[in-house]
């Protein structure tokens, strides 16, 4: 696809590749935006504000994944879906003043993964309030950090982001599966390796 | 005698104001449409929503946010949503 504008995904430490993935509104290839220690993993777009389908979201995660895993892995700072600049220059501009921001990002998250769990309680159940205490202080206890995110439906009891390291994504899967043994009348939702999107928190500016 | 009536009737349209008002909030609360979006996909993912009904529920709630996206816009802040 040659579009007029720039699609990104995440921000790496400066490395310069292509991947083999289909980006954000069919976006091939996906490539890098160099700018000094930097690099942006980007697709070219027709339009600045792509629409947020199931199939594009599922391409934004796709790309991440693949940027985290091929050859020896990489960690990635991931950008919110839509993120699109208008050019080449635009882009780097951004990477030039969030320089600060996005290496404190990358040393934050190095060497992990993010992992989901979400806690639903079944039809017509009530959320054991001990139980689900006992659920959450295991797994926290598992991770390095975790935040709360939002309880959007009655029958969610938790739902929690959870940062890992990759080292330690085994023995947090067996945490997850122990709390699903141990818990009757509630399913526990098993999600990821996700790109940290709960971790880093970097604002791009209006500039685009 | 102008006055008098005017401070009468008040209440009524200050009672029918919020009203109206309540009505276009539950209408569209666009933070409410997303998170039921997200619970729809939820349910269809423990298999309790068809993948027909999953799309079917999609359709109408993207047809609702679309709606109230533009509401938003057009009273550009003049509907603000209490949770």
């Amino acid at each position: 696809m040659n579009g007029t504008h720039i699609y990104t995904y995440g921000v790496v430490d400066d490395e310069e590749f292509e991947l083999d993935v289909t980006g954000v509104d069919g976006g091939t290839p996906i490539r890098t935006v160099r700018y000094r220690t930097l690099s942006a993993v980007v697709s070219d777009v027709d339009t600045l504000e792509p629409e947020r389908s199931d199939e594009n979201v599922r391409a934004h995660d796709e790309v991440l994944r693949e940027v985290m895993t091929f050859g020896d892995g990489r960690t990635a700072v991931p950008m919110r879906f839509g993120m699109v600049f208008k050019s080449g220059r635009a882009l780097k501009n951004v990477l030039r003043s969030g320089r600060r921001a996005f290496r404190k990002a990358l040393l934050d998250v190095d060497g992990t993964v993010e992992l989901g769990v979400k806690v639903v309680v079944d039809e017509g159940e009530a959320v054991d309030e001990a139980a689900l205490q006992s659920i959450a202080d295991r797994l926290a206890a598992a991770a390095e950090r975790d935040v709360e995110n939002d309880l959007f439906s009655d029958r969610l009891a938790l739902n929690r982001a959870y940062l890992v390291g990759s080292d330690d994504r085994e023995a947090f899967s067996e945490t997850v599966r122990a709390v699903r043994d141990d818990h009757d009348g509630v399913t526990v939702r098993y999600s990821g390796p996700w790109a940290p999107y709960s971790f880093v928190d970097i604002e791009v500016g209006a500039a685009q | 005698m102008f006055l008098v009536d005017d401070l009468l009737f008040r209440p009524f349209v200050s009672l029918l104001n919020t009203l109206h008002s309540m009505a276009i909030e539950e209408l569209h609360d666009v933070d409410s449409i997303r998170d039921e979006l997200k619970e729809n996909r939820l349910l269809h993912e423990l298999g309790e929503r068809s993948e027909a009904e999953y799309r079917e529920r999609r359709a109408e709630l993207e047809q609702r946010l679309a709606v109230a996206e533009a509401a938003h816009e057009n009273l550009q802040g003049r509907v603000e949503v209490k949770r």
